[in-house]
């Protein structure tokens, strides 16, 4: 392993186990030595206990979801690719068409409805956290989608893909013993692009107070204290989030750099 | 294709899942506001999902109380959000022309740990971050336009974004023949950038200005909010937090209809500039 991915890859296990550890397990030994005090409109609790809480479930979000975007675009890529021909265009046009829409505001919508239909039928509806991360899943899986195809095409125009298919090889045997090694090294590299981009499209929708989960996300937790923020004083608490945030986002594109460097 | 697929989808998940439940008592909006939605969503008629849009013609407004909207209003506020918009598209490529101009400027060595940091720390900075640390000066100060400071803080990402781009296509170009042929005729380093560089830059700088002009869409959105801004933006999160579902659904059209004309222009722009070349 590199030391670009071993950087990333020990940035974000150390993050989600000091956001673990610190909202799950020792709470009130981080409330009494924060350097940063205590929450403006939460005065109980410290602002490193919600700042690593919303973290935790920041980075839970984005792990399902990215995981649930990509299983679907590969899946989505290799239904295509076993297909192919006008299938495979035709699969593929609809693709780019939910490629195309806007990530946050799609995400809005879907939150808006499923809030919606949860309301209708209780027993039928899921709770906030399987919400957001289907809603996520739903809405950024063509990206992973796109790029799996990609790399498939250009694998399966490799010498080798051609000797087994001339020798008889199915589609689905092929995919699986010749195509499947080469892919498995980039469906690592999508994963941890998706990573970020989930957590982000998280955080946007819920500082605009769309999403409604408990315990809150760091978005939701800045979004829930916006109106005191705005004025003097709110530095202390949102300079924290920023940097757990730019933290997540660096040791994604590390881990994620070597992975695609290697498949290409 | 995209602009009627989003109406009719938004259209009925907003007009289908909020009424879903058999009696009044399972849902969970007043029969007044149930009755509302029915109205303003034609349901139950025949072409009802034009109904929205027929109201809107009237000049009739659409959904309950504060939150709804007239389609005058409408077309004024996106029309804030959209010079907002141009506003922090042409903030993001003065960055990008900085950033790039930066990135050229540094060593090889220096050029790969920036290469790693800086997108890092504009990727990983949502709207909402640069928009907090700068609310106090614009909103208990008053030291700065609302709009600029949101037009400001909608630029960083898509700014650092086009840098790269710019910055990795302006080495390119430069590493080329007919940038040395240029040179050895005698040709000043502005006049080979600007006659014969830039040119052929400007394909890859339009190729990244559809998903920029989405991420500037949905930087509204979180600026407008912060620094109470009465556009587009705005309208739209009220709308989805008090379930105002005409207005979502006709305003999720209208942005789908936005961001068309916008990768439509770029396509324009970018045939316009291959046959320059």
């Amino acid at each position: 392993m590199s030391r670009s991915a071993s950087a990333g890859g020990g940035l974000l296990a150390g993050l989600a186990l000091v956001s673990f550890v610190v909202s799950r397990l020792s709470p009130e030994v981080v409330a009494a030595a924060c350097p940063l005090g205590q929450d403006l409109l939460r005065p109980e609790r410290s602002v490193c206990a919600l700042a690593l809480g919303g973290l935790w479930v920041s980075l839970a979000i984005g792990v399902c979801a990215g995981a649930l975007a990509t299983v679907a675009g590969l899946g989505v890529a290799a239904c295509a690719r076993l297909l192919g021909g006008a299938p495979e265009a035709l699969l593929m046009r609809g693709v780019e068409a939910v490629f195309s829409l806007p990530d946050v505001l799609m995400v809005m919508v879907l939150q808006l409805a499923a809030e919606a239909f949860a309301e209708a039928h209780p027993r039928w509806g899921v709770g906030g956290f399987s919400r957001m991360v289907l809603s996520l899943a739903l809405v950024t899986w063509a990206g992973p989608a796109r790029m799996f195809r990609d790399r498939l095409e250009t694998l399966g125009r490799q010498e080798f893909v051609s000797a087994a298919r001339a020798l008889g090889g199915s589609s689905v045997h092929v995919m699986r013993l010749h195509l499947w090694p080469g892919l498995r090294g980039f469906v690592l590299a999508v994963f941890l692009s998706r990573l970020p981009a989930a957590v982000l499209a998280e955080s946007t929708v819920s500082f605009l107070g769309v999403a409604s989960m408990e315990p809150m996300s760091l978005g939701r937790y800045l979004g829930t204290s916006y109106s005191a923020l705005i004025y003097e004083g709110g530095s202390r608490i949102v300079l924290p989030a920023w940097g757990l945030l730019v933290l997540l986002v660096l040791g994604a594109s590390l881990a994620a750099r070597p992975a695609s460097v290697r498949t290409r | 294709m995209l602009v009627p697929l989003v109406a009719l989808a938004s259209y009925f998940l907003m007009a289908v899942l909020p009424l879903a439940a058999d009696d009044d008592a399972k849902r969970q909006v007043s029969p007044e506001l149930a009755a509302s939605y029915r109205r303003d969503l034609g349901l139950g008629e025949r072409w009802g999902f034009l109904r929205p849009w027929q109201k809107l013609a009237r000049g009739e407004r659409l959904g309950t109380s504060a939150q709804g909207v007239t389609g005058e209003e409408l077309l004024r506020k996106l029309a804030g959000s959209l010079a907002v918009g141009g506003l922090s598209l042409a903030l993001a490529l003065t960055w990008a022309g900085l950033y790039a101009l930066a990135l050229a400027r540094r060593s090889g060595r220096r050029l790969a740990s920036l290469g790693a940091l800086v997108p890092a720390l504009a990727f990983g900075t949502p709207v909402f971050i640069p928009a907090l640390l700068l609310a106090p000066l614009v909103v208990e100060r008053g030291h700065f336009l609302p709009e600029l400071a949101a037009a400001f803080v909608m630029s960083l990402w898509p700014g650092v974004f086009l840098g790269g781009i710019l910055a990795e296509a302006l080495e390119l170009e430069r590493a080329r023949d007919y940038v040395r042929t240029a040179r050895g005729k005698g040709a000043g380093p502005a006049r080979v950038l600007g006659l014969h560089v830039l040119p052929n830059v400007l394909p890859s700088l339009l190729d990244a200005l559809a998903p920029v002009a989405t991420a500037l869409l949905a930087g509204s959105f979180v600026a407008e909010r912060v620094f109470g801004l009465p556009y587009f933006g705005q309208l739209y999160v009220l709308a989805v937090v008090h379930k105002q579902i005409a207005v979502v659904a006709v305003a999720t059209t209208l942005f789908a209809a936005v961001l068309v004309s916008v990768t439509s222009v770029v396509e324009l722009a970018r045939v316009a500039a291959g046959a320059a070349r």
